[in-house]
């Protein structure tokens, strides 16, 4: 058995849906020739229908977790020029006084262009550590703000760069899906990050969408979804904006 | 699969936490709420597709307290063996307006085992990152059953 065994390895994935499954019946097995399974802790096999029953001990224990998209800091493993982002909500419907208690999602790309999300094809299973970077989620506080800590998002074909926000109510009804979009001009804060290859920034600017060029930006002539940019590639950025909503 | 009639703890939290978070992550693909189901949103928008992962933001957290040891898969001894780190949540129905239509799915894959025999409907297992050594080799036997599937396979 020794011998045949190791010309018999064959590696496989076992996969299994969460639904728990009671085995149905214990069976009498020929065990003769095999090499056993270990710790004899008390190993049932009766010839009747019978439930093997966990030896250990119960659990895991649930507790009651919030969504993992709970987060200030939301960078997990990308890496990039560090930003602060700062964004305050007001209440069109209270004379754009602070909202408090608002929820606030936000997503962006990485210095890459590439976002958090399941692979192309709807099989594919992913770690379940840290899957969701660049990806979070904060209640405003009592001055409508929230803030979060990132990397400067990086930009692909077709869009200037941007940051998602989706701002709910606290009992979790959508108030507004928007963007905001980054400042431009000489030696802005995007030109200087996508040239800074010892941050890992490799696209520079060639064949970069301008925010008068951007499907979504192009019609904001006022700049009410531009963002305020400040800092300094070494010392990482701060981007504060307002967003109104009505509450 | 996890749906309202499931018994466990574990279940009853991941089911209300993913429910919630599809109410509020379902609003980014169904503006208005005009659809109520899944399904009419994944018709009427084909990015509604992505629910799948952005809800599953919404039980990692439970998922992190399994501790890598997959639920309702025992050996012959009755332990829990199956190690995993991946894993895959699905979306199976929901409705905004009705939370008793709201079922997911929850797939592990176990890490990588060797598969050594078949004995009547039990498998004969190891991992394959444990020890060879000439004399022995510590194995789990496992019956086939409902919603245990092979998802991979590679000859040595």
């Amino acid at each position: 058995m020794e011998q045949s065994r190791k010309q018999f390895l064959k590696k496989f994935l076992i996969g299994a849906a969460s639904a728990p499954v009671i085995l149905q019946a214990c069976k009498k097995d020929d065990l003769s020739g095999t090499s056993g399974s270990g710790s004899g802790s008390g190993s049932g096999s009766g010839s009747g229908t019978c439930t093997v029953a966990p030896t250990e001990t119960a659990g895991p224990f649930p507790t009651i977790t919030p969504s993992s998209l709970v987060r200030s800091d939301i960078r997990d493993d990308r890496t990039g020029v560090p930003l602060t982002m700062n964004i305050t909500i007001k209440n069109t419907n209270n004379n754009c006084a602070v909202l408090a208690g608002a929820i606030v999602d936000v997503w962006h790309c990485d210095k890459d262009g590439y976002y958090s999300e399941y692979g192309g094809t709807a099989m594919q299973s992913v770690n379940y550590t840290g899957v969701h970077f660049l990806r979070g989620r904060q209640t405003t506080d009592a001055n409508g703000l929230v803030s979060f800590t990132t990397i400067f998002p990086g930009w692909y074909s077709g869009r200037a760069t941007h940051i998602h926000v989706h701002i709910y109510n606290s009992a979790g009804t959508s108030l507004k899906i928007t963007q905001i979009a980054f400042p431009e001009g000489a030696n802005n804060a995007t030109v200087l990050v996508n040239a800074s290859t010892a941050n890992g920034y490799t696209k520079g600017m060639t064949g970069y969408t301008y925010n008068a060029s951007d499907n979504i930006f192009s019609d904001d002539t006022a700049g009410v979804q531009l963002a305020t940019i400040s800092g300094s590639v070494s010392a990482g950025y701060v981007l504060t904006h307002i967003i109104n909503v009505p509450g | 699969m996890i749906d309202a009639a499931s018994p466990g703890a574990w279940e009853k939290l991941v089911f209300d936490s993913s429910y919630n978070e599809f109410k509020m992550q379902a609003q980014l693909y169904n503006q208005g709420n005009r659809q109520k189901s899944f399904a009419e949103m994944l018709l009427n928008n084909p990015q509604a597709e992505k629910l799948h992962f952005l809800v599953s933001t919404s039980v990692t957290g439970y998922i992190q307290q399994l501790n890598g040891k997959i639920p309702g898969v025992l050996d012959n001894l009755g332990r829990h063996f199956l190690q995993f780190s991946q894993y895959r949540f699905e979306i199976i129905n929901s409705d905004i307006n009705n939370k008793a239509a709201h079922q997911v799915a929850i797939n592990f894959f176990s890490e990588p085992m060797c598969w050594h025999d078949s004995i009547n409907d039990f498998l004969l297992v190891s991992d394959v990152a444990a020890t060879v050594t000439e004399e022995s080799i510590l194995t789990n036997l496992v019956q086939l059953q409902p919603f245990l599937s092979v998802s991979s396979i590679k000859e040595n």
